[in-house]
């Protein structure tokens, strides 16, 4: 490609406004207008709401600093702790089942001899679909009316929705069926970049399809399973729409995002919303660094001089 | 691709059969709820639509008829004028952030990139209690502004992930036989490494167009209510309402699914090797 180019004749130039500039002036003038909009909406926000969680309001109005007793509000709310506590489990098991189930769909796709276009397309199909209209059909399905994971499993009248317990398993087998093809299309990108020669070489040490597995696949995936375990624990942490929209919180549903909302549009005092969206910031924030510190300085240093 | 035709002269192993019906639970998985989705959206009348066999007539557009009798058509123009605008600004402001982070010399690089992770990782419902202070005071709600701007906190990230990711993997040799041949650094990005980079903005388009198209905490939030302003398809579909208060109306429900969901799904079989590419810049390094 790059040969090709050389030995063509140079192209006609016109000159550009800017012609003049240098890497250095064009690098600020490029990453410029960047920098000023991640202030403005994601900078600007953080700040405003630490700024907002140290006050102390009456009836909306500012009557002074309140140091850290917003803070302390919120962490003595059983509410705060039971959306800990869901959104916690949540996270855990929808992550577990997605990343088994992803691995499992990457590893069949990987195999497959014919079809692979076509598996990739559908399996978009779920990524692809509003998380409100999968948290809406997946409600409609799990329903006592018209009753049809009822019907299929033989069950009467169970009201998924309506009790404890099972309103979580609800929101997490909606959140698996819609993740777990986008953690597969992840890890099987992964699988992709794993040379055939290595389970050639596996084969003739007489490696089975086990210690293949365990030893040549599993170690060569790991950036890409730490990758798709990043995107989608952040993504499980801050869960809003599927609970709001399957059981509007109710039954112990009751996410640590929806939380904050409620927050904001219920309650009289904005300090205690942004304690509260403050904490669930450095949450999101902290399980992201646990990972990338895990996943090394590689993700960051991505299109780097090499 | 021509080993299609090659291995189908063999006959085919029982190992084969058994793969072959793996991947069955796979299209399963993936489409057999869409498939209740549309089989229960065309069934008519209360007494189809409460019952669990998915066979159950009579069968109609009346739904469909119903929904759009809603003003859905507006949410639709809606939810399309704000994803644009939103992959719009993002894509073009993005893909230069990431040429200069990818091949310029930025000084803080590192730093920058870190920022960039760190604003992927940003949990959208922080942006609410004090977006909503700042959209109420310039009277942003309830616009179409008020959203777009907003998204573009997580679309950006997104767009300087894939597009820096596209932008190293083209030969920096074109760069400077570019230069060689007396370009500047702008002529050797905007006539040479821009036009290469045209299959990731495409990618990022995409991601960013759906994440938007998509998005439910944000704009249920600055535009509750109100088809005819700014209210997208999302907070529409999550407060359809029906004849009867209290009583979710499923036949809308389902058709008002159906009709969002067919477009993005012709999108994704369309630009499937796009999206893919898009979806996993960055998961294969490391």
């Amino acid at each position: 490609m790059s040969t090709t180019i050389r030995t063509q004749p140079p192209p006609r130039l016109r000159r550009l406004p800017g012609h003049g500039l240098t890497d250095v002036a064009l690098a600020r003038l490029f990453i410029a207008p960047s920098v000023l909009v991640m202030a403005a909406v994601v900078l600007f926000p953080i700040g405003f709401a630490l700024v907002t969680s140290l006050r102390s309001y009456t009836r909306r109005q500012v009557d002074g600093f309140a140091g850290l007793a917003n803070y302390a509000t919120v962490l003595s709310d059983p509410a705060f702790w039971a959306a800990m506590r869901f959104t916690g489990l949540f996270t855990v098991t929808s992550v577990a089942l997605e990343f088994v189930i992803g691995l499992a769909f990457a590893l069949l796709m990987n195999h497959a001899r014919r079809g692979r276009g076509m598996t990739r397309a559908v399996i978009l199909v779920p990524w692809v679909i509003p998380t409100v209209v999968a948290g809406q059909m997946w409600a409609f399905m799990f329903n006592i009316n018209p009753g049809f994971i009822n019907s299929l499993l033989g069950l009467d009248d169970f009201n998924w929705l309506g009790s404890a317990g099972w309103a979580t398993v609800t929101v997490i087998a909606a959140d698996v069926w819609k993740t777990a093809p986008f953690a597969a299309l992840l890890l099987l990108a992964g699988l992709q970049t794993i040379p055939a020669e290595l389970y050639e070489s596996a084969r003739m040490d007489g490696a089975g399809a086990w210690q293949r597995f365990r030893h040549v696949t599993l170690p060569l995936l790991r950036p890409a399973i730490m990758v798709a375990l990043l995107f989608r624990t952040v993504d499980a942490v801050r869960v809003y729409d599927l609970p709001q929209v399957m059981t509007g919180g109710a039954f112990g549903t009751e996410s640590l995002s929806m939380l904050v909302r409620q927050f904001i549009v219920i309650t009289p005092d904005p300090g205690i919303g942004a304690a509260l969206s403050t904490i669930t910031f450095a949450l999101v924030l902290g399980v992201g660094v646990l990972f990338v510190s895990q996943i090394g300085r590689s993700m960051v240093e991505g299109g780097s001089t090499r | 691709m021509s080993t299609v035709n090659g291995t189908r002269v063999r006959r085919r192993s029982g190992g084969e059969w058994l793969h072959d019906g793996l991947l069955v639970v796979v299209f399963l998985w993936c489409l057999a709820p869409f498939v209740w989705l549309i089989l229960t959206s065309l069934k008519q009348g209360d007494a189809a639509l409460n019952d669990p066999d998915l066979l159950q007539g009579p069968f109609g557009l009346g739904n469909y008829v119903a929904v759009l009798a809603q003003d859905f058509a507006l949410n639709m123009r809606n939810s399309f004028a704000v994803a644009s605008m939103a992959t719009l600004l993002s894509v073009s402001i993005g893909v230069m952030a990431a040429y200069a982070l990818a091949r310029l010399p930025v000084r803080r690089r590192i730093a920058l990139m870190t920022g960039v992770l760190a604003a992927s990782l940003f949990p959208p419902v922080a942006l609410v209690p004090p977006l909503y202070e700042a959209w109420r005071t310039f009277g942003l709600l309830n616009t179409y502004e008020g959203m777009y701007l907003a998204y573009v906190s997580f679309s950006l990230p997104l767009v300087i992930f894939i597009m820096s990711t596209f932008f190293a993997a083209i030969p920096r040799e074109l760069e400077e036989s570019a230069k060689i041949d007396g370009a500047s650094a702008l002529q050797a990005f905007a006539r040479v490494i821009l036009p290469l980079a045209i299959p990731g903005v495409v990618s990022a388009m995409i991601l960013t167009f759906v994440t938007a198209w998509n998005e439910y905490l944000l704009a249920s939030t600055f535009a509750p209510r109100n088809p005819e302003i700014a209210q997208t398809v999302p907070v529409a579909i999550a407060t359809f309402t029906g004849a009867v208060e209290y009583q979710r109306p499923i036949g809308t429900i389902t058709a008002a699914s159906v009709l969002v969901t067919i477009p993005m799904i012709i999108l994704a079989l369309l630009l499937q090797r796009r999206i893919v590419a898009g979806l996993t810049a960055g998961a294969v390094k490391g």
